[in-house]
């Protein structure tokens, strides 16, 4: 037998299953919404068209790049003490990050349910100290979305930061030290531009995995802050219009593999050497 | 503006293990000093104490007249040239050797014209504008040669700065350093544990071992004459005999050693530095020989080995093993009873521990 | 000694870890409250939220599904897992470059696009079972880590032992099981009990393939918190945090949780 034959027979089985069972059916989902009678792209025209469906679109996105932006902020300055923790204090910091991680969406989210709720632990904490009179309604706002879903995926960022700030030599910071630049100076110029690489690929991973979620919005968003992918699954199974469903899917196909395309591309640009 | 590095008394701990121990040095305005030793000797974390990366436990250290103990790194103005280079993955060669003077504020002309000076210096003018992924570790070196000169520091140090390079290449950059660094006529501290690098490269060499320097020495005296046990085994005086005085009479001094054998050390080629002493001899300090009055240590041949200039025998005397070299003329075989003759100028006599 | 953290990034650090843990501990606090409502701190100490787990039968139905579920779909990615990470590291030269982004797909995708057209293709179109449905969802949504996890262990792997195996007269297909698979046993163990955790965890895929009278355990969850409000919730989250605890323990012996850093 060839090694070229044996490769391919190694590999046969799994590339066969993500055809046939990813490929295909993605690729179904796409033909979908070319196969309207009113034309090959009358349903794109209809989503582009319907002022709720862009209000979901924009406002998902909103909550994305919010929730993208507010771990960067986060994640990058746990992880910059994470990563010049001594070491046993840095297993112990990874433990508690990897633990969340690890714990499902589901529960996760279930615990800001237990916290925002009307009768939740902050409002009765804040009525307990006077602050308010009455309890405030903090669930299925934009508010409470984001702040579970920083909760999601703010570990994630932190473990991807961690792994890139480790990865940058002590010598890189003490040369730039002994040739005189100060610690402002040095993670200006040289920390901050050997973390790029790090940054995107964390951003992308929150921003894609908070724009595509279906569990947070639906617990903490409710149908007052509908998001994609609470939208796909209204309209696929609630009210069956499996259609309108694929277009939504397309879109979020679209903007997730053109935000990892474009930030892969950003990426390379800024830093011509990774590769 | 070359300027001179004096560390007094110097102790560093690494948490509570003690690296340094009372160390004084004094390298004078555009010397070149070695630090030698192998790893774990003390030699890297007197760099970085003087680089400022570490703190000392306790002791001074002063460039001329500026004391930098408690000085943070970036105000210390030293040129740095690290083992693994630590160019800037993300600039490039210009930038990288710009780096230093940005950080002081010298803009505009003056840096690209001291830049591209120094890059032209070091035979990078081609590559100026690639990034240091896309150079070769000689070529890498000489950045970061590059980068630690451009900024004219007072005193330049290297941190095992070949360690990397093959062996060709190491023999032609170990050059390159003596010869920018005696341009600029700039004091410079190099710390290295390959012992052909610093004795070619320094002026003076300080061999260290436990903390504390053993002996510090220019190339030459370092090598013919030791100042102790590890320095004498450290440039390869492998053959250690213990001997005792038992007569001291005129132009020679009488020595015995463990088993009784004796030899005669004439006074004009040694200087005896106590009643108990050890006889030091690199192999090629102790001349195997057959003829029946040759005067020196009896032995009994063991294992030849063929080392190019000579055969190498190993040989047993009444005081232990030792190394010894014969001729190529007269191959001798194991189990011959030899004389081994003392060559003044490969031996020395340290005094007993 | 030297490079000292600002104390207001340390400050920051721990209101970040706060933030991180505090939700879990209210859940924990919230299970054991002696109320039928949910609450933190809790009032008075009771186990009895988690014997109601076990009354609820719809909770012990799905949690054996899940459990399955995740056993199953692990196991058949690992099957095929395993000789495409080896392919993939043992013949670099024959194999084109993209099919390292095929096993990747799974993620790039978004999983409840994927959730959605397994539930059109598989389900309605073709009308497989919902149990054998769920079971290729599973296995494509974890195929990325298993392949990446053990990957990265045959990435180590020196393969001339392999090769001096083969020239020792040990057959080659005898000398992957007894030299290659020993040496990344905990590359193994620890995609497989990354991948079994993401399963028991997934809601996007499940939430389109459950049906009637098959669900899993956060689907269930899901739906029951949406129409009660009680600490039984609170318990069957602790309890799967429970399970999170196992996985990272074995991960933490085998790989090192550091591995996930990189």
């Amino acid at each position: 037998m060839s090694t070229r034959l044996r490769a391919w027979l190694f590999v046969a089985p799994a590339t066969l299953l993500v055809f046939v069972f990813l490929g295909l059916p993605v690729l179904a989902t796409f033909l979908t919404t070319f196969g309207d009678p009113k034309g090959p792209f009358s349903t794109y025209a209809a989503f582009f068209n319907s002022k709720f469906r862009m209000t979901v679109l924009w406002r998902t996105m909103e909550v994305a790049l919010i929730t993208t932006i507010i771990s960067v902020a986060i994640g990058f300055v746990t992880a910059w003490v994470v990563a010049r923790a001594p070491s046993r204090l840095k297993s112990l910091l990874i433990i508690a990050a990897v633990f969340p991680l690890l714990t499902g969406v589901v529960v996760r989210s279930f615990a800001w349910l237990v916290i925002l709720g009307k009768n939740g632990i902050l409002n009765s904490f804040l009525l307990k100290i006077g602050v308010i009179s009455e309890p405030l309604s903090m669930l299925y706002t934009q508010g409470s979305v984001i702040v579970a879903m920083v909760y999601l995926f703010v570990p994630l960022m932190i473990l991807t930061l961690v792994g890139v700030l480790e990865g940058i030599p002590q010598d890189m910071t003490d040369a730039a030290a002994s040739l005189g630049a100060t610690p402002a100076a040095t993670f200006r110029q040289v920390v901050l531009p050997m973390a790029v690489p790090g940054l995107i690929v964390g951003s992308v991973l929150v921003f894609t995995g908070s724009f595509t979620s279906y569990a947070t919005p639906q617990l903490l968003g409710g149908e007052r802050q509908m998001m994609m992918g609470t939208f796909l699954y209204q309209r696929a199974m609630v009210t069956f219009d499996w259609v309108g469903a694929s277009t939504i899917a397309a879109v979020m196909v679209v903007v997730t593999l053109t935000t990892v395309l474009v930030m892969s591309k950003v990426a390379r640009k800024l830093n011509p050497v990774a590769g | 503006m070359t300027q001179s590095l004096t560390l007094e008394n110097i102790t560093a701990h690494y948490g509570t293990t003690k690296v340094l121990e009372d160390l004084s040095l004094h390298i004078a305005e555009g010397e070149l000093v070695s630090l030698l030793g192998s790893s774990g000797c003390g030699k890297t974390t007197t760099l970085r104490l003087v680089a400022g990366f570490l703190e000392p436990t306790s002791g001074a250290i002063r460039l001329g007249a500026r004391d930098l103990t408690r000085l943070p790194a970036h105000s210390r103005d030293i040129g740095l040239v690290f083992q693994t280079y630590a160019l800037f993955p993300h600039l490039t060669v210009r930038d990288n050797v710009g780096f230093g003077l940005k950080q002081r504020k010298i803009g505009g002309a003056e840096r690209t014209r001291r830049v591209d000076e120094m890059i032209e210096r070091v035979g990078l003018g081609a590559l100026a504008d690639r990034h240091p992924a896309n150079l070769s570790g000689g070529q890498r070196q000489r950045v970061a040669l590059a980068r630690a000169l451009v900024i004219d520091p007072p005193l330049l140090m290297f941190d095992e700065p070949l360690s990397n390079l093959d062996a060709k290449l190491r023999v032609d950059m170990r050059v390159e350093i003596r010869r920018l660094q005696q341009a600029n006529g700039t004091t410079a501290l190099y710390v290295t544990h390959d012992q052909e690098e610093a004795f070619s490269i320094s002026d003076r060499v300080a061999i260290m071992k436990g903390g504390r320097i053993m002996q510090l020495d220019t190339p030459e005296v370092l090598y013919s004459r030791p100042a102790n046990a590890f320095v004498a085994d450290f440039v390869g005086f492998d053959n250690m005999v213990d001997m005792r005085v038992i007569s001291d009479m005129g132009e020679s001094v009488t020595a015995e050693m463990d088993g009784g054998a004796q030899i005669v050390l004439p006074k004009s080629q040694f200087t005896v530095p106590g009643k108990k002493f050890i006889f030091a001899a690199r192999p090629d300090g102790l001349l195997v020989s057959a003829a029946p009055g040759a005067e020196g240590i009896p032995a009994t041949l063991g294992l030849r080995t063929y080392i190019g200039r000579a055969y190498q025998y190993t040989c047993e005397t009444p005081g232990g093993s030792v190394a010894a070299n014969g001729p190529l003329s007269a191959p001798l075989e194991s189990g011959a009873n030899v004389t081994l003759v003392p060559q003044p100028e490969q031996c020395c006599l340290l005094p007993a521990e | 000694m030297k490079h000292r953290i600002h104390p207001l990034l340390i400050a920051a650090t721990v209101v970040t870890f706060l933030f991180l843990l505090g939700p879990l501990v209210v859940i924990i606090g919230a299970a054991l409250s002696d109320t039928s409502f949910l609450t933190f701190p809790p009032q008075g100490l009771t186990l009895r939220w988690f014997s109601n787990i076990f009354e609820i039968s719809a909770f012990t139905r799905t949690m054996g599904t899940s459990f399955m579920l995740a056993v199953g779909g692990t196991t058949l990615s690992m099957l095929i897992g395993i000789p495409a990470a080896y392919a993939m590291a043992r013949y670099r030269v024959e194999l084109p470059a993209f099919l390292g982004n095929v096993f990747v797909l799974p993620i790039l995708i978004p999983e409840i696009v994927l959730g959605f057209s397994l539930m059109k293709s598989l389900a309605a179109g073709i009308g497989l079972p919902i149990m054998a449905a769920l079971l290729i969802g599973h296995a494509l949504l974890v195929l990325p880590y298993t392949v990446r996890v053990v990957g990265a262990s045959l990435n180590s792997f020196d393969f001339s032992i392999e090769e001096a195996a083969v020239s020792l007269g040990c057959p080659r297909l005898k000398a992957f099981f007894i030299v290659v698979l020993p040496n990344i046993r905990a590359g193994i163990i620890a995609g497989f009990i990354l991948a079994f955790i993401t399963s028991l965890n997934d809601v996007s895929i499940s939430i389109f393939l459950t049906g009637p009278g098959v669900s899993t355990l956060p689907i269930q969850l899901l739906a029951h918190m949406e129409q009660f409000f009680d600490p039984t919730i609170a318990s069957v989250s602790v309890l799967l945090m429970g399970v999170t605890v196992a996985v990272m323990a074995v991960v933490e012996r085998t790989l090192g949780l550091t591995f996930l850093t990189k």
